[in-house]
């Protein structure tokens, strides 16, 4: 009871973004699908890619109808990562909010896991439904000439979880209690680190296991921080 | 059941080099009303924050209901009411939903007609939002959101601060409805003395970090004290009476700030230094607050021993 009023609390404040970050994941990414969807290629549409031309089948075996959605999923998901790291660990520094936050019958791990669910949450629900909805509009075959493979949905899905290391690195500086120039940028900077390595070496596996470890490090030194900090 | 709600013991508190609270030692009994004040930066909020577990002491230690204020437990957290400095809510939330919130934290413990009845009485409307209240009605929200689950002891930090006399006035009235239930007991800090006068029975003063006084309001309001003595010719070029805490000088007059200092000691002391007539001037509390923690001229620091 105590861990849902608080998580009903967390996502309430995460909602406008929620929305936000869907609206714009959607209207762009969409946009971008629309543009290779068959009855009209859109911005797309020139002699290369009408039927029948020679460069066609080439495009449409290299070049993934969800490749610019994607490009589009990776900004929104970075961009709401450092939204809602500034809206659940900054904010209440500037409005004075934590310690009615904090004096409540539970201890601070309990309110820190409905921080992180309810961002969690929130990246499923406005990117990962949003993705999943346009995975499903690339695969219908009256549409599209060829279908998505399930590598690109997981690889939509790494990028929820890239939002999901700036959503950290964020809470990290955020909570830091040290000055800019010395150790409060690091959860950014991190975060930055890990965005850069995912997109200058970008194999599946690879990235994969540099964001995993990129979140098992920042959400150890979040619980640390948070656990220990003074408010 | 101990009888000492709140404890401090050597609880000190640095920020760098800078010290916020300094080896603060008391003891809070149950049942009492207590006002905490001193000057602007005296270290009140650290030490309720320190109090509260919400910041690690840099020495020492302070207790509350019996638990070290570190580990405070969610039981323990339970039973205390807090009222932090500025009434800061969740702007967002409309008081009903407020309610629901807090409410999640008491299941057992929220008095729903209490909170009701005092919404009411202070005529705010459940389905406004916190952001579209003005400070005395956030005010009067955060005591209703601390009384409601009827807590054994309720901390509050300056909670009349930036508040008109009438809001000010119902707001201690509804505390005076908390100290109505029997056994509970209230520590508020404020700058506002009248307000300490109307509803504290015991006073804690703070000044520079330092606890100077810890006494019922009484015995500090008979303790400090100002007396005009007059003098035939000069005044005299030392003045060394017990209890001293300022001095002021003119050609035949002398006005001494004592604190401690009882009338057969004055009347002892004017007589030796010649002094024509003496007379001890009645002070309020403001004044005897202001003259008791006023930095220049302060002869030594009184550390009142009795709690």
């Amino acid at each position: 009871m105590r861990f849902s009023a608080l998580l009903r609390k967390e996502f309430r404040e995460c909602i406008p973004w929620l929305l936000l970050a869907a609206v714009v994941f959607f209207g762009f990414g969409g946009y971008c699908l629309r543009a290779f969807a068959f009855p009209r290629y859109g911005y797309l549409y020139n002699p290369y890619f009408q039927p029948g031309s020679l460069v066609e089948p080439y495009r449409l075996t290299n070049y993934s109808a969800l490749q610019l959605p994607g490009i589009w999923l990776s900004l929104t998901s970075i961009g709401l990562g450092l939204i809602l790291g500034v809206r659940h660990f900054w904010i209440p520094y500037f409005t004075g909010t934590w310690p009615f936050l904090l004096h409540r019958s539970v201890n601070r791990k309990t309110v820190l896991a409905a921080k992180l669910t309810a961002a969690a949450i929130t990246f499923v629900i406005s990117l990962g439904f949003t993705w999943i909805v346009l995975y499903w509009y690339a695969n219908r075959p009256e549409l599209f000439t060829l279908p998505q493979t399930a590598r690109i949905f997981i690889e939509g899905w790494i990028f929820i979880l890239l939002g999901l290391v700036v959503y950290l690195g964020t809470a990290l500086s955020g909570l830091s209690t040290a000055k800019w120039y010395t150790t409060k940028a690091f959860g950014i900077a991190f975060a930055s680190i890990i965005i850069f390595m995912t997109f200058s070496q970008w194999q599946l596996f690879w990235t994969f296991a540099v964001i995993v470890i990129g979140i098992v490090i920042l959400l150890s030194q979040v619980i640390d921080t948070f656990l220990n900090r003074e408010f | 059941m101990s009888d000492i709600v709140l404890e401090t013991e050597g609880l000190t508190k640095y920020y760098g080099s800078t010290v916020a609270v300094d080896h603060l030692d008391m003891q809070v009994p149950r049942g009492c009303i207590c006002g905490f004040v001193g000057r602007n930066g005296a270290g009140k909020t650290t030490a309720i924050k320190l109090m509260l577990g919400l910041l690690n002491p840099t020495e020492g230690s302070s207790k509350l209901l019996g638990c070290d204020s570190t580990t405070l437990t969610s039981t323990i957290r339970q039973r205390i009411g807090y009222v932090a400095e500025g009434h800061r809510l969740f702007r967002w939330m409309s008081i009903n939903e407020l309610e629901r919130f807090q409410c999640a934290f008491f299941p057992r413990q929220w008095d729903c007609k209490f909170f009701t009845d005092m919404i009411e009485y202070f005529g705010l409307s459940r389905r406004k939002k916190i952001k579209h209240l003005s400070n005395g009605q956030r005010a009067q929200v955060s005591l209703a959101l601390a009384l409601a689950p009827n807590p054994e002891l309720l901390i509050m930090d300056d909670p009349t601060l930036g508040l008109d006399a009438a809001i000010r006035r119902q707001f201690l009235e509804g505390m005076i409805q908390l100290i109505m239930h029997q056994g509970r007991t209230v520590l508020f800090s404020s700058h506002i003395l009248g307000d300490v006068e109307r509803v504290s029975d015991r006073i804690l003063v703070i000044d520079k970090g330092v606890l100077r006084a810890n006494c019922s309001l009484e015995q500090f309001r008979s303790a400090v004290k100002k007396v005009m003595i007059n003098f035939d010719d000069s005044v005299p070029a030392e003045v060394d009476i017990e209890g001293l805490l300022h001095c002021r000088r003119s050609e035949k007059e002398l006005e001494v700030t004592l604190v401690g200092t009882n009338e057969e000691k004055i009347d002892e002391w004017a007589k030796s230094a010649g002094a024509a007539q003496y007379k001890i001037v009645q002070m309020n509390l403001e004044d005897q607050f202001i003259e008791f923690t006023a930095p220049p001229g302060r002869k030594k620091l009184f550390q009142w021993e009795e709690i």
